[in-house]
């Protein structure tokens, strides 16, 4: 095992990633010859997140709105432009590519397109190989051996070798990418979309065969998709991201049952089911417009915009994450957890999205029984009606 | 009376490797201001099957007929045909970026295909109406929009404008091969929505082509599943959702997570689907199939009626009577399973499981620390 620099403190035991206002701004350029920056895409703007050991933490959000950035900044992919990023309690923004190279092992990634994440022209032995070859971990025989039980680990045949990328169906090239990534026996397993390219009956194939690598070998995940039943099922935590913030996070079943933020609200409405009649019960919230620009993000709460509770403060003052007070205070209406302020993060991330606490960045947060579909009709309504 | 009746569609593809079977015989009607939801795999033939209607598959071998308001498409010449495409029967594809010009703007687009099919259309007229149905697809400031090109707009005002340039000419029956599959939730809801609605006012007939079983479940009316270039199972929606027959429909269905089971481990169908170049013997679904017996083997089942419900069809060996999702009906599965299960068919069978082993095997070593937390949650 690497060596790590890490002196956790007893409440940080069950922490493996904790990222701490993370920022990543990219620059757009224009002009000729010099080229000069004119603007910065906000993808991920003062992002905190924890992820626990052997758990799994879901990303979901829309096209844009930052949770692939996000991950590889986790990943050590790309350096953020601001905050910190530690692993196993090591800043990874800090170290230099040397010193980098030993925490690369403890990350690793899994992409969403099978076809394209592989070498077309390589035989998949070498490609599943090539984590020990860079890390010069196992070699020759050895190697060979280690790539065949990592193959039979995922479900692939070993003596299917020397065989190419072409010759395996989608599924079984998830596996692919999915044995590579197991190779040097990471912590923490980042899947970026892993089974949206996969045809619905292998999908559950590719998600039983994780759940099982997560428990046999204890691996953390971040779990990114766009897919919210798919997040529901893997996730432990899952945190809800629009335009390069957490808009509201949670543990998941409470994440899904008592949904507090607006935009989680219309996104769990939206969402397919594959059920007519409770597709035809739920009523759905239809959002205006479409997601803002990341270069010039709306001031005040980013989605007011589009909310159908928005009020004049939403778009001036920006609502920070806060802790679901309702739940300890029944009949709260809500006004009274946006007043109740920001509360200071426990070190054992209670309030980091990824803890165990329900936050959410909202003003006005949705309370149980209210119908946001009605609310969209008298903008500013507020409340709404209390259950 | 019935808008598209298409019997017996065969379509293939000569290639080096082989001939690619795409589409093996199915048969299907539309009725006017109805929604058919076509749901299946990659390589299930969905696609090819809709698109041999609109004479889009060049160099494919065609036989079996498909009358639409009584001409059969798949007799008419090139010319005749460019009159039914746009006109009578109008495309929105998967893709709103590709399916776009990115160098004309997307009201000229429109434009040009209302005045392709209406000669004595002015380019003013044209123009004008591209900005109405840019404003009844819900583009917000249709008249200024109107000038922008693809790129300027979102992913979801593209396919706003691809469902506006299918409506330009007003077309009976609207052909919509994975509307929704490159956008985001809270987008498709809209584009849903909005299709859903566009139908109600005009009484256009829908097919919806997709993989998604959410979308069919919101929106469509009739149901087919196909499966290696077959219908699997036709009925309407609630019967193939609550009393599924076919192993493949209750496969698909079991295979997605959702919120009543979401603790539970997933049930995936085992292997994957066939090559069309070198298709299974008998029933194409048996080497992935539970209730695998030795007539699946030998014989391909045809579509028959399942109970007493006239629109409900499957084309599996099992009773008409096995339909459901309840445990009587499970029940009788397995009775005639265990009935007609030979040493051959129980090889198939061993061998889907085995597939399905590999990490099952393991899980009962692994499992024993999860099992606790399943049983919390």
């Amino acid at each position: 095992m690497a060596p790590l620099m890490a002196q956790p403190t007893a409440n940080e035991d069950d922490v493996l990633v904790r990222v701490e206002n993370a920022v990543k701004y990219f620059p757009v350029k224009a002009g000729g010859f010099i080229k000069h920056t004119v603007g910065q895409v906000h993808a991920v703007d003062d992002v905190s997140l924890v992820i626990e050991r052997g758990k799994t933490l879901g990303l979901v959000g829309e096209t844009g709105s930052g949770k692939s950035t996000l991950a590889r900044c986790v990943a050590g992919l790309i350096p953020v432009t601001s905050g910190q990023v530690f692993i196993n309690g090591t800043d990874i923004t800090k170290l230099s590519r040397g010193a980098m190279r030993p925490l690369r092992r403890e990350v690793q990634m899994i992409f969403q397109d099978p076809y394209s994440s592989l070498n077309p022209r390589r035989r998949v032995g070498a490609i599943i190989g090539d984590p020990f070859a860079i890390h010069k971990t196992a070699t020759g025989a050895e190697r060979k051996r280690k790539v065949q039980e990592l193959m039979e680990r995922v479900g692939l045949n070993p003596e299917h070798y020397n065989r190419f990328p072409a010759e395996f169906s989608g599924g079984q090239r998830q596996r692919i990418g999915v044995a590579r990534a197991l190779a040097l026996r990471p912590k923490l397993i980042i899947c970026d979309e892993p089974v949206s390219a996969l045809d619905v009956s292998i999908q559950a194939q590719v998600l039983n065969l994780l759940s099982d690598l997560q428990q046999e070998y204890g691996l953390s995940y971040l779990f990114i998709a766009h897919d919210l039943e798919v997040v529901r099922h893997v996730s432990d935590k899952v945190a809800v991201m629009y335009l390069g913030r957490i808009g509201e996070a949670a543990p998941a079943e409470e994440l899904y049952d008592r949904p507090r933020h607006p935009y989680t609200v219309a996104l769990l409405s939206a969402a397919p089911a594959a059920d007519p009649d409770t597709a035809a019960a739920r009523q759905r919230i239809i959002l205006t417009g479409d997601v803002p620009s990341p270069i010039d993000p709306p001031a005040g709460c980013r989605f007011h915009p589009r909310c159908p509770k928005a009020q004049e403060i939403c778009a001036k003052v920006e609502p920070q994450l806060v802790r679901d007070q309702s739940a300890a205070q029944p009949g709260d209406d809500g006004q009274q957890a946006a007043d109740a302020g920001q509360t200071d993060a426990s070190p054992m991330g209670g309030d980091v999205p990824g803890g165990w606490a329900h936050v959410t960045a909202c003003h006005f947060p949705v309370v149980p029984g209210e119908n946001l579909a009605t609310a969209g009709a008298v903008a500013g309504a507020g409340k709404g009606d209390v259950a | 009376m019935t808008l598209l009746e298409v019997k017996d569609l065969h379509v293939s593809f000569p290639t080096t490797d082989g001939l690619v079977q795409a589409v093996r015989g199915v048969s299907f009607d539309v009725e006017p201001g109805r929604t058919l939801g076509i749901v299946g795999e990659s390589g299930s033939g969905k696609t090819v099957l809709t698109q041999t209607l609109l004479g889009l598959t060049p160099g494919a071998d065609v036989a079996g007929s498909a009358l639409f308001e009584g001409t059969d498409l798949l007799q008419l010449s090139e010319d005749e045909l460019r009159h039914v495409r746009g006109e009578r029967i109008s495309v929105i594809f998967q893709d709103p970026l590709t399916s776009l010009h990115p160098l004309y703007r997307i009201g000229w687009q429109i434009s040009e295909m209302i005045r392709a099919h209406e000669k004595s259309v002015s380019k003013k007229e044209a123009a004008a109406r591209s900005v109405e149905l840019l404003r009844r697809v819900g583009i917000p400031k249709p008249e200024i929009r109107v000038n922008d090109y693809p790129h300027q707009f979102s992913g979801g005002m593209r396919q706003r404008a691809m469902i506006a340039m299918a409506l330009a000419l007003d077309p009976r029956l609207i052909i919509a091969d994975e509307p929704t599959t490159a956008l985001d939730a809270t987008v498709q809801a809209q584009i849903l929505d909005l299709l859903l609605r566009l139908q109600q006012d005009s009484g256009t007939a829908l097919i919806i082509i997709t993989h998604d079983l959410g979308v069919v479940a919101d929106i469509a009316d009739d149901v087919m599943v196909m499966y290696a270039g077959r219908a699997a199972e036709k009925a309407p929606k609630r019967d193939i959702f609550y009393a599924p027959h076919h192993p493949y429909t209750k496969g698909l269905l079991e295979s997605i997570p959702s919120s009543k089971a979401a603790s539970e481990r997933l049930k995936p169908i085992p292997g994957q689907p066939p090559s069309l170049i070198n298709l299974p013997s008998g029933c194409k679904f048996h080497p992935r199939c539970g209730y695998v017996f030795d007539r699946c083997l030998t014989e391909e089942p045809v579509l028959h009626p399942v109970a007493e419900r006239g629109s409900h069809a499957s084309a599996c060996w099992l009773p008409a009577t096995a339909a459901g999702l309840s445990a009587e009906a499970e029940e009788l599965r397995e009775q005639v399973v265990q009935a007609e299960r030979g040493a051959e068919a129980a090889v198939v069978a061993a061998a889907a499981l085995a597939e399905l082993g590999v990490s099952a095997a393991e899980d009962a070593a692994g499992d024993r620390p999860g099992d606790n937390e399943g049983s919390v949650a």
